[in-house]
């Protein structure tokens, strides 16, 4: 695959807690292409939301690099040698939370349009268009002006999910997305990941949803102790699984 | 003591005294505490967000003078703040009542300013991962996230420190000042009388207190529901 077609390449990436007590990412290194809906699996505590959260920096890797559309982003300085603004890039990688976490003060309009007017600049018009638009693609064109607490759980993942492609990032990250809801929203949600992974947007999706992994991840990746055991396709991972670690895991999630 | 004497000499002093209970007592306490919140609201600002600024040294500062102001009794802070400002500072000679107000701002800045900064850490740390997975900066992110939220928190615990401080500055009475407890001892001066200003002082106190803790009450309400909306 050509080098233009990489999003983000991660090397060694590494991440220590307490001195070097807690490897929590113990030297990962994997590309993620456009257009990608990869899709990371694992046992509790083997380092998945902490790879994902290194993508934008919300943690700091202890050591490795994350180049990220061009730009190592753990770097201090940027590639024109001024200081590295990490607002910047973390625009461009929209990142939706098991909990969702809304603007609890702020209407789902305005949860919507606030970052595009106040970080990229966009008019208030422009913005308010772009967010009916998209909460419309998602079905809750009807409480744009509703609070986050009316809400079900479901609609404010969706919401949340819209209120970060609002930015039109290039790639979207998701951690645990269904982990919070109540199983009969699950669903919706997983529905609205599905087009838009359909529609082509690179995605990197943490998730227990073996059926949704299978069915719209392109790539899955198997983590434990901080380490990537396996890749591959769905097929290749789910009825072919190589690594014991990854057998063992499948036995009991299957 | 003679409960029926107590109640016929409160009604005497009431006729004679109330201008010193209710307008001069009264208004130096209230307009004392009202300094010494709205001061030590804004220094407890400062000292609060140097206690979260990523320069140690401006933490350390804060958190040395939190704790100190936090570790020593109030009225030691007055007695010193009284004795040692006007030697330190020729303009404040003299001036009985700025030397203890300005004693009763620094004690509130530091209970303030840990009202401030736990009102702000108990807004979600999911909020502030949000805003900025967004690309909202740091500033972008505190003034429309953070603080909004923070405030909630923070307006009910200011408003009771609020009356903390009206009962608090009964000890500044020991610097004769004109609150309302230092009407006790000019009333005690004129009527040999001591039990029957107690008395009244305490129930002007009484009133005073009960009468803001349901004022900020209701005022918590409206911003709970301003939540909820
Ligand atoms: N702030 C922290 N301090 C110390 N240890 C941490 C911290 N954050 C994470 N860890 C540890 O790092 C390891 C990886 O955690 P991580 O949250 O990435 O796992 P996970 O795969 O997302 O698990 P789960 O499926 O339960 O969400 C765990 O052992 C965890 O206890
Ligand atoms: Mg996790």
């Amino acid at each position: 695959m050509a080098t233009s077609d990489k999003l983000i390449q991660v090397k060694d990436l590494k991440k220590y807690y307490n001195g070097d007590a807690i490897k929590a990412l113990d030297g990962v290194s994997v590309d993620i292409n456009k257009g990608d809906v990869m899709v990371i699996i694992g046992p509790s505590g083997s380092g998945k939301s902490t790879f994902l959260r290194s993508l934008n920096l919300l943690e700091t890797p202890t050591s490795g690099s994350i180049i990220f559309e061009g730009t190592d982003i753990t770097q201090k300085k940027g590639p024109d040698g001024k200081k590295l603004n990490i607002d910047l890039h973390r625009e461009k990688m929209g990142m939706v939370f098991q909990h969702f976490n809304l603007f609890p003060h702020k209407t789902i309009l305005q949860n919507m349009t606030l970052a595009p007017v106040k970080v990229k600049g966009m008019s208030q018009e422009e913005a308010d268009k772009k967010a009916m638009e998209l909460l419309g693609r998602v079905g809750l064109a009807d409480r744009a002006n509703a609070y986050p607490i009316q809400l079900s759980g479901g609609q404010k993942q969706r919401v949340a999910i819209v209120r970060a492609l609002a930015m039109e990032p290039d790639v979207m990250l998701f951690d645990e997305p269904t982990s919070a809801l109540d199983p009969e929203m699950v669903g919706e949600v997983l529905d609205v990941m599905k087009k838009l992974a359909q529609e082509g947007m690179t995605m990197v999706v943490v998730t227990h949803e073996m059926g949704f992994a299978r069915e719209v991840g392109s790539r899955i990746l198997f983590m434990a102790d901080g380490k990537l055991l396996e890749e591959g396709t769905p097929d290749a991972v789910f009825n072919h699984p190589q690594n014991p670690r990854l057998q063992d895991f499948l036995s009991k999630v299957l | 003591m003679n409960f029926a004497t107590i109640g016929q000499n409160i009604v005497k002093l009431t006729a004679k005294y109330w201008d010193k209970f209710l307008l001069t007592g009264m208004g130096y306490t209230l307009s004392l505490a009202a300094i010494t919140v709205a001061v030590g609201a804004i220094l407890g600002a400062l000292i609060a967000f140097m206690r979260m600024s990523k320069i140690a040294p401006l933490r350390w500062i804060a958190g040395i003078y939190t704790e100190i102001i936090r570790g020593t009794p109030m009225l030691l802070q007055l007695y010193l703040f009284y004795f040692a400002l006007p030697q330190l500072v020729p303009l404040l000679k003299k001036q009985q009542y700025a030397c203890v107000a300005i004693a009763l701002v620094c004690n509130s800045a530091a209970y303030v300013s840990e009202i401030i900064r736990s009102g702000i850490q108990a807004v979600d740390i999911g909020q502030t991962e949000a805003a900025r997975s967004l690309g909202m900066s740091h500033k972008l992110t505190m003034t429309q996230i953070i603080l909004p939220q923070a405030i909630k928190n923070i307006l009910p615990a200011l408003g009771n420190e609020f009356i903390m401080i009206v009962k608090d500055t009964s000890l500044a009475s020991t610097f004769f000042i004109g609150d309302l407890m230092t009407q006790v001892l000019v009333v005690k001066g004129a009527t040999y009388l001591t039990i029957e200003p107690l008395i009244m002082v305490a129930i002007i106190y009484f009133v005073l207190t009960f009468v803001l803790t349901k004022l900020l009450g209701v005022f918590e309400r409206r911003l709970r529901r301003g939540d909820i909306r």
